[in-house]
Order: C-alpha cells, then sequence, then structure tokens
C-alpha cells in the first residue's frame, strides 16, 4: 500500500461559513437546495457537514477513508469497499440493500442518509480534487497525505502477542508494537524489569508474549548484556538487530554505569527508554527522571513535620537524552508517542545508526495510572508536554550536532500541561514559577546546543 | 570413583614446549588454548596480569577473540551472558571486590546454565582493607551454583583452565566454572610449565555447542527467563524444575570432571586427582585437609611427619563444589582424627568453611571422628611447613584428648 491523500480539518481555522457544503452539493447533485434545514443553514444533500457553533466550538463529519473502516465490516451485501489504488472507500449503489448499518458502524459520521434519495451518500474524494477543499475561504479544510505509518507499518507483521497486559490507557503497547513491527524478525530484545516485561512481553511459566527472541535482563545491566549478543553475531557474520526496550529508572538510576559504558564503546546495539518518569510498574515510586513538584509513592505529599510540608519531588529530574548525546553516540533523539511520524523517522534512523554504533531513542511516555489523569488523555497529555516544551523533540548526530525536529514557535504556559494531572494537582505558585522557569531554562540550553551545531 | 588418580598410566607423551611463566600467565595461556570466542576483562590486584597476558594475545593474534574492554565486573559477566546466549564461547576473571561487584550476574549465570569459566584469582576480603591472597572471595559464592575448582601449581591452572571449558560445556552439566588459583602464591608464583599442541587441545575439546538448550537466535526465537514460580498455576513446579535441574547438574558435573581429567591425563600425560587427591593416606590413622597451594607445604610436612614415624596423611580437595561428599567419604574410612586447614573464614559458625562443609561428610560416616579447624594464610599470610607441624600434632591430639569448637588461628602470632 502506498499513501493516501485525505482531508484534513483544522477547527481553529473555521468559522462556520458553510461553503464546503454548498460546494459539495452543487459537486454531487448539482444544487444546494436543502430537503431540510442542514446545520449552519448549509445543505443536507453534501457530503461533508459542519456542526457545532462559535462558542462551542465547530465540527467536522466527513468519511475519514479509514485503513479499517467500519462500514465496510458491518455491511452485509458487500457494497462498501476500500479501493487500494486511492484508498477511498467506494458505495455500489446496485449491491446496497439500503440497511443503514453502516451509518451506525462509522463513528465520525462519515457516511449518512440522503433523504432526497432514500439511500446512504458518502465522500468520495472528488476523484483527487475535492470541491469542499478548493471552497473553503479560511484554509481550515486541506487535502493531505495520510500517515505513511497507517499505510505502510499496518500492513507488517505484529511481534507481539495480542492481549498484552498493559495499564487501561497505557501508551506503551502502541510504542512497543510500532516499533517491533518497524525493526522487524531479525532482532534480539531486550526488556529489563519494568512496565514492558510486566505486561506479559517476556511472559509467565512458559508463554511469551513475543515472536521475536527476548529476555530479560537484570535491572542493571541491559546494554551489556544485549551487547554480548549482537558481538558474537557480528563477529560470525550474521546481521541481527540488538534492541533495548527499557524503563527511564534502569537506565538512569541503577543500570546508568553500564549503559554509559555500552554507550562509551560504541557497541552496536538500540537502546530505546520508554520514560514514564518513574518506576511505574512496581507501584509508581520516584527515579531521577521524575520532574520536580510529581507526586510518586516515595515523594508523597504530607503535612510534615515541624510546619514543613511534604511537596512531591523536591529535585529536577535527570537529562538522561542529553548525557547520552556528550557520550558522542551515533545517534540520539528524544520522541514522542503525540508525534508519531517525527517518532517513525527517529526510529528508521536509530536502526539505521545501531548497525554502525550506540543509538539512544528517548520516548516520553504518559503513565496514566502513576501521573493520575483519566485512561482516554493518553495522547492529550504527551501533546500538551510537547506544546509547552516541558517535552523537547530534537535529534543528534555527530556529524550535523543537535537540532529540533519539531519546534514550537509560541509555546504554552506549563500550567497547560500540569493541570493536566493530579500528581500536579498540590502544585504551589512557587513551585509551578519553579517548573515554569526551568522549561524556559531547558528550553535556552537545548536552543544553545542546536544554535551551536549550526555554527 | 577413585580417590586419586596420581599414579594413572600414562601414555606416551606427546612433545610439548616448555616454558617459564607465573601462574595468571598460564592461564592466560590456557585460555588462548580453549580458542573463546568472547573475553571480557577488568583489571583487579591480583588478576590484573592474567587479563594484560589475555589481551597481548589477542593483540599479538595468537588468540583470535573478541576482548570486550567493560567498564566494570558487573557488565563483564552481562557481556559474556549475552555472548553465551548468541552461541559464544567466553571467558573472564576476576576476584575479590570485583566478584563482589559481579555477584547479581553472577548468581543468574548458573540459574541459566551458561558454561562460563571464569578464573577467580583469589583474594580476601575486605575490610581490613587488603589486596593480598585468600580463599574469602570464592568462598563467599559457594552457594550460587557454580561448579569450583582449586588449583595447587601453576601447571595445573594451565591444565585445569582447558579442562574447565570442556567440564562446562558438557550437555550433562551446562554450568559456568570457576578455576580458582591463589592469589600471590599461584599468580604470581613462577614455574617450569609444559605448554600442550594446539591441534592436540583442539581435538580433546571436539565441536563447541553451548547455546543448544537456551538461545537469543532469531532462527530459533525462545523468551529466555520469563517470569516463573508464585503460588499459583504451572508457577511452583516450574520454578522447582529448573532448580532440580541445576543441582542434577551439579551432582554429574562429579562424574564429568572425573572423565574429563582422565581424557587429559591419556592426552597429555599429566594427571591430576579430579575431586580429591590422597597423598600418603594409606594406614593413616588422622589426616590433615588441605585446599589450593597450601598442599605443596603439606605434603613436605606430612612427608617428614612419616620419616619419624607418625601414621598422617593428607587430602587435598581440588573440587570445591560440588562437595565430593562421596569420594571424600572413602578418604575418610579409616581415619580417627581430622586436621581441617581453611584460607578463610566461616563467620557462621566460628571455623573455616571447609571444616564446616567436612563436618557434613563426616556426619554420613555414621562415626565419630574429632576434627579441629585451622585458619590460615589470610590476606596474603604464607602456611608454611612449619604451620603444618603444628597441625598435625594438634591432629595427633585428638585421638587421645578432646576436640576444641575454637578455631587455630595459624598466623595469630607470626
Amino acid at each position: 500500500m502506498g499513501a493516501y491523500n485525505t482531508i484534513a480539518f483544522d477547527a481553529a481555522k473555521c468559522d462556520g461559513c458553510g461553503d464546503c457544503m454548498s460546494a459539495c452539493a452543487n459537486t454531487k447533485v448539482g444544487a444546494d437546495d436543502a430537503l431540510k434545514e442542514a446545520p449552519l443553514g448549509g445543505t443536507a444533500r453534501s457530503r461533508i457537514q459542519i456542526g457545532g457553533t462559535a462558542e462551542t466550538g465547530y465540527e467536522l463529519a466527513l468519511c475519514r477513508q479509514c485503513g479499517d473502516p467500519k462500514c465496510v465490516t458491518v455491511c452485509p451485501a458487500g457494497a462498501l469497499g476500500k479501493d487500494l489504488s486511492n484508498g477511498v472507500i467506494g458505495w455500489d449503489a446496485a449491491k446496497c440493500v439500503d440497511c443503514l448499518l453502516c451509518t451506525v458502524g462509522c463513528a465520525y459520521a462519515g457516511i449518512a442518509l440522503d433523504e432526497a434519495t432514500g439511500r446512504v451518500a458518502k465522500c468520495d474524494m472528488c476523484e483527487g480534487n475535492p470541491s469542499c477543499v478548493k471552497a473553503c475561504p479560511h484554509d481550515a479544510l486541506k487535502l493531505v497525505t495520510t500517515s505513511r505509518i497507517y499505510n505502510e507499518v499496518g500492513g507488517w507483521e505484529d511481534l507481539f502477542a495480542p492481549g498484552l497486559a498493559g495499564c487501561q490507557g497505557c501508551n506503551t503497547e502502541l510504542l512497543m508494537r510500532h516499533t517491533l513491527r518497524r525493526v522487524g524478525p531479525d532482532t534480539v530484545l531486550a526488556t529489563p524489569p519494568g512496565c514492558v516485561p510486566g505486561m506479559g512481553s517476556v511472559g509467565f511459566n512458559g508463554t511469551t508474549g513475543t515472536k521475536v527472541p527476548v529476555f530479560h535482563p537484570l535491572l542493571t545491566n541491559t546494554a551489556p548484556m544485549l551487547a554480548g549478543v549482537k558481538r558474537h553475531y557480528k563477529r560470525i557474520g550474521r546481521e541481527v538487530t540488538a534492541l533495548a526496550i527499557a524503563g527511564d529508572g534502569g537506565a538512569s538510576d541503577v543500570g546508568f554505569q553500564s549503559l554509559s559504558g555500552a554507550a562509551e564503546r560504541n557497541e552496536q546495539i538500540l537502546f530505546m527508554v520508554v520514560d514514564n518518569e518513574g518506576y511505574m510498574n512496581t507501584g509508581m515510586q520516584r527515579s531521577s527522571c521524575t520532574p520536580y513538584g510529581a507526586w510518586t509513592s516515595t515523594t508523597p505529599v504530607g503535612q510534615g513535620a515541624g510546619g514543613v510540608h511534604s511537596q512531591g519531588k523536591t529535585q529536577d529530574a535527570k537529562n538522561l537524552p542529553l548525557i547520552m548525546v556528550n557520550h558522542r553516540c551515533e545517534y540520539v533523539a528524544t520522541a514522542s508517542t503525540a508525534c508519531m511520524e517525527d517518532l517513525y523517522d527517529k526510529l528508521d534512523k536509530a536502526i539505521e545508526a545501531s548497525r554502525r554504533g550506540f543509538a539512544y531513542l528517548h520516548v516520553y511516555s504518559p503513565c496514566t495510572t502513576g501521573w493520575r489523569f483519566p485512561t482516554d488523555q493518553n495522547m492529550e497529555v504527551a501533546r500538551k508536554a510537547v506544546d509547552t516544551t516541558f517535552v523537547m523533540l530534537w535529534e543528534y548526530t555527530r556529524a550535523d550536532g543537535l537540532h529540533f525536529t519539531r519546534p514550537v514557535d509560541d509555546p504554552l504556559p506549563v500550567t497547560e500541561y500540569l493541570k493536566a494531572m493530579g500528581r500536579f494537582r498540590h502544585l504551589s505558585d512557587d513551585q509551578i514559577s519553579h517548573i515554569q522557569s526551568k522549561v524556559v531554562e531547558n528550553l535556552g540550553f537545548v536552543k544553545q546546543l542546536a544554535h551551536g551545531a549550526k555554527a | 570413583m577413585s580417590t586419586t588418580t596420581l599414579e594413572a598410566p600414562v601414555e606416551a607423551k606427546p612433545k610439548q614446549k616448555v616454558i617459564l611463566c607465573e601462574g595468571n600467565e598460564a592461564a592466560a595461556l590456557g585460555v588462548a588454548l580453549a580458542r573463546p570466542d568472547m573475553v571480557a576483562v577488568y583489571p583487579i590486584t591480583p588478576q590484573s596480569s592474567l587479563v594484560e597476558h589475555v589481551a597481548k594475545l589477542i593483540a599479538d593474534g595468537r588468540m583470535d577473540a573478541d576482548i570486550v574492554d567493560a567498564e566494570g565486573e558487573h557488565s563483564v559477566l552481562s557481556v559474556l551472558q549475552g555472548g553465551a546466549l548468541a552461541g559464544a564461547r567466553t571467558y573472564t576473571a576476576t576476584c575479590g571486590p570485583g566478584l563482589a561487584f559481579m555477584f547479581e550476574p553472577y548468581f543468574r549465570t548458573s540459574g541459566m546454565r551458561l558454561p562460563i569459566v571464569m578464573s577467580i584469582v583469589t583474594r580476601d576480603g575486605i575490610t581490613p582493607q587488603s589486596v593480598w591472597g585468600g580463599h574469602q572471595d570464592a568462598m563467599t559464592v559457594r552457594e550460587v551454583g557454580w561448579v569450583q575448582v582449586y588449583c595447587e601449581t601453576v601447571q595445573e591452572v594451565l591444565d585445569t583452565t582447558i579442562m574447565a571449558f570442556k567440564i562446562a560445556e558438557h550437555h550433562d552439566v551446562m554450568l559456568p566454572v570457576n578455576v580458582c588459583l591463589d592469589g600471590n602464591y599461584l599468580s604470581y608464583g613462577t614455574s617450569r610449565v609444559e605448554l600442550p599442541d594446539q591441534a592436540e587441545v583442539d581435538a580433546f575439546m571436539g565441536v563447541k555447542d553451548v547455546n543448544w538448550h537456551v538461545a537469543l537466535d532469531p532462527l530459533r526465537p525462545m523468551a529466555v527467563d520469563p517470569l516463573t514460580g508464585g503460588s499459583s498455576g504451572r508457577g511452583p513446579s516450574t520454578f522447582v524444575r529448573y532448580r532440580k535441574g541445576q543441582c542434577r547438574g551439579m551432582q554429574n558435573s562429579l562424574r564429568v570432571i572425573e572423565e574429563v581429567h582422565e581424557e587429559w591425563a591419556k592426552r597429555f600425560g599429566r594427571s591430576y586427582a579430579p575431586l580429591v587427591e590422597d597423598y600418603r593416606m594409606e594406614d593413616a590413622d588422622y589426616a590433615i585437609m588441605t585446599l589450593g597451594s597450601m598442599s605443596g607445604a603439606g605434603k613436605d610436612a606430612i612427608d617428614e611427619a612419616r620419616d619419624a614415624g607418625k601414621k598422617v596423611g593428607l587430602i587435598k580437595i581440588k573440587t570445591f563444589s560440588p562437595f565430593p561428599v562421596d569420594v571424600l567419604m572413602k578418604s575418610l574410612k579409616n581415619v580417627r582424627a581430622l586436621g581441617v586447614v581453611d584460607r578463610s573464614v566461616g563467620f557462621r559458625w566460628n571455623c573455616g568453611p571447609m571444616y564446616q562443609e567436612t563436618l557434613g561428610a563426616l556426619y554420613r560416616l555414621g562415626r565419630h571422628v574429632p576434627a579441629q579447624s585451622f585458619i590460615g594464610g589470610l590476606a596474603g599470610a604464607d602456611i608454611t611447613v612449619g604451620h603444618f607441624h603444628r597441625v598435625i600434632e594438634a591432629t595427633e591430639a585428638l585421638l587421645s584428648g578432646p576436640a576444641s569448637t575454637e578455631p587455630v588461628w595459624l598466623n595469630e602470632n607470626d
């Protein structure tokens, strides 16, 4: 499968003018005559519908041309199908039995009853040149090429077993499945104690959750043990990717010496840290990657003695990826599951770099359980971390130095990030000021590194 | 099982090069002859010259192995675990504080049944601060499932280092092996050494096959060391099966150690008692027990005592782990008093560790044998022929008098 085009909607730019709906109806049925009042005074004959108000914000109802379309799955007549040449989900009027099950299956209101004909209607992308996009005066609709992740990676083998026992809303399973799909079967995978094996990737009592060779190193020796595997395959002339998916605690605390040693020796491994800012698998204890002020089970909030309140962690987080930059690794990058395209670019580069030397990928991974936020907010929390520059996305090579891959021109105040989580609920104004000033300081520091790299 | 193979018949000796070297170099030469794929090194006194020799052998092209200069002993053993799981024959050496730092992966090596060979150039424990020889390091980890053999001479260091790979990789064993050589006395002791021919060693070693049982190999994917145990499902029985397998491997090693020593004697003309050596034990009324390089002085003292008409012999332990109880019982069959000399301390029982282990074997004998613990040679101190005469006299006194529950500290007034 190649990349497909789809229509993207930017709600912030939409003013609800309805020009898109008129254009669609004109194109598809030759008129914008409404059978009945459509939202915003548009037309019910349009395949695109804009709902909402200026106060509540505008929403889009339109076929997403899904890769895994539920309308197709539920259709009992075989009337709906995805055209693999262009990605468009087509409707066959001759086969349709008008049961309307597809309208129930679609979560996006992308296929709906056209009361004028008594049959369903949906977007067909206007042969690749949609009228709605051309008609939008505000740039709120754009024709974009869909994620190559969806189209390419979706077809690769998932090398983890279904049904891993992660916490509800955890994004680490997403990360694991995507990563191993990309790395492929000629891999030896190391997952030291933590959430990754905790959800069953290595297995329990004779079962295993992974389809490639996988092992538990000690919490302390992931990098050298994996390096030993890689070295012997190199010696006997076999190309094997050596991949670690480790937690921040083992990497930044008790396993730091062995990580540093392996990086200094430029061992040909890819070391991925899934940073959920603490020992979350063992019950949410503090690590050196835990940020200032955060509640953890070993930096709890309490009244304290002598009027000195306990207010979460009292030290700033160790910046492990910058420490790895100072090892002059083949490749170092930070990533976030809020920015999967960015993550994928970096994964490609890291895999390639690990054939030459030490590659290090640091992925920020919000922890639904330990950071205390609702289970449907994981991506939102990850996105807020990036948008406030609490987390910065950059990459480093010896040749090109450090540069931002997703610069944030106008960062949101850090409170937008902090207020999304229960672990920061207790923060005083002074603590928030400290965090904001540290965010600014860290951003300035990395900007200096990035600037120096170009100079 | 024979209690001694010292007088084993020797076939025509193959021609061997004779050199002069220290024990650490002999160990390095033995490693080179065994052709490991991977060695990982981190220096520590008195092991350092051993890994320096290994590094130089590789640098000079006399040894074809991947050498990993790790940043500490913990990573040294970790790298080798990875290598072994990919199919490599692996080697390292350490001692004392290095062994202590290595303990986390050390404990795991035997559980994963990885046939890694590691020399322990034995060193006393700190504190008090010391960099000198003593068995405290190796004794401290005697309960971790590694096979541990102790050498008496520099030549035995070289020969045993090669044999250790064959013992470790035997399919009935599949356990890591420590070759213990006394820090200072063997590490730096220089003597005449016969160097086996490489082709002969290759024929002796046979085909390498180290990860048939557990591997990290995309061609035969498996999960290595998934979680086991707990109190439900298959957990308890799975864990017990692994542990029982380790114990069976340890017991199997007693037979394999004897077989490998026997084959070594046939091929190379040098024989060593594989488990327990009886020295002048015929018609002995009482005996002293030794371990490692102290045995030479002990044997000299026994010779002099025999010349003086005393009916005393010496029992030397070579294989300390697993403890060769059955063979030792044969040595003790007619003994009526026993003195056990340790080069380390057993803090829990206020005696030497080998003494404590021997009490267990004596229990199986089914009759009371008075025994005395002697502790000497700590932190580099010498155990001389004179010390051994004191041991012989005190043990002889047990034939007619009571034994003490206090150990005798041989170097206390030196």
